[in-house]
């Protein structure tokens, strides 16, 4: 499960509108490699994982995404607040402000809508984490895109701490990449895929071997 | 810099410092270093968290102190206000 916590991860102050910037960070929340599809990509992947560190460093990866999502629709709120007609016009927003108003909506900087087909969950953790690890080199590269066009340094303070989180989110997926390899036999690491060709002892063999204990407390409440 | 700034700030700092701790002791959960820095941050962010939540109102839905006879939860801002600082 999860909770939240009311504030940002990194503060989003803007004080000047600008619509023409906002329709370029959105890609950061719904682009191809924004930050919704990095928490989907991380968090629907985990069940694939075998190694307890891979999945812990998915799900708290995949986890600080979604604060990551956060920021980038603040950034976006906070550029479109209160805007005129004039300001919508001549910052290319009317084609947005007609279907969205000022709502937040995940799309990609050139208005596709935010689409699962922009990652993969493969069931293979070598393959996932490779995605995972290019997945955060084509986010830092989204990142130093948008920093060569946007001069505001409001919004470029958040787009800097965000740029740096892919970087060592790389670093960490890389010692991810390490843990399951060294799992598996150096000599051919696609001799089988250890998500489905390694399996825990079954229930019900371990019934069967007179090893299946049910946990205390773990009996189903009566019917009274 | 109004106190709140301050205080919230102090969250943020600890916050991130536990996410980084996090992270890297996810993939090396032996580092003894690491997990003394772990707990470190996490008694500093408790405080800070709890100085803030004294002054300013609850950090989570949990958090809520119902001894005002209302939900402060609901008040603004929210975050994505961008006057929480």
């Amino acid at each position: 499960m999860w909770s939240y916590d009311k504030r940002l991860q990194f503060p989003v102050k803007i004080k000047n509108p600008d619509p023409q910037i906002a329709k370029i960070v959105m890609t950061q929340l719904g682009g191809p490699d924004g930050e919704l599809g990095a928490s989907m990509r991380y968090l629907n992947q985990r069940y694939a994982m075998p190694y307890k560190e891979g999945k812990a460093i998915l799900t708290d990866i995949g986890t600080e995404e979604l604060a990551h999502m956060e920021m980038i629709s603040a950034i976006v709120y906070q550029l479109t607040r209160d805007l005129t007609p004039e300001q919508i016009r001549e910052g290319g927003f009317d084609a947005y402000f007609v279907d969205h108003t000022a709502g937040i909506y995940p799309q990609f900087s050139s208005g596709t809508p935010w689409s699962a087909m922009t990652f993969q969950s493969k069931g293979d953790p070598i393959t996932d984490l490779f995605e995972d690890l290019a997945a955060e080199q084509k986010a830092r590269t989204t990142y130093d895109n948008l920093l060569r066009l946007i001069d505001d340094p409001d919004v470029r303070e958040p787009l800097k701490f965000l740029r740096e989180r892919e970087i060592v989110h790389f670093q960490r997926f890389g010692d991810a990449l390490r843990i399951v390899q060294d799992n598996l036999d150096a000599k051919n690491y696609y001799a089988f895929n250890p998500a489905t060709d390694i399996r825990p002892p079954s229930r019900d063999r371990m019934r069967r071997n007179g090893l299946h204990r049910p946990a205390e407390g773990a009996a189903p409440p009566s019917a009274d | 810099m109004t106190d709140r700034d301050k205080l919230l700030g102090r969250v943020r700092m600890y916050d991130f410092a536990l996410v980084e701790a996090i992270e890297y002791l996810d993939t090396h959960p032996q580092n003894t270093a690491a997990l003394a820095y772990y707990s470190e941050m996490r008694t500093a962010f408790d405080d800070a968290a709890a100085a803030y939540e004294n002054a300013f109102g609850p950090l989570t839905a949990r958090e809520v102190d119902t001894r005002t006879g209302h939900w402060r939860w609901i008040d603004d801002p929210w975050p994505w206000e961008g006057e929480d600082d």
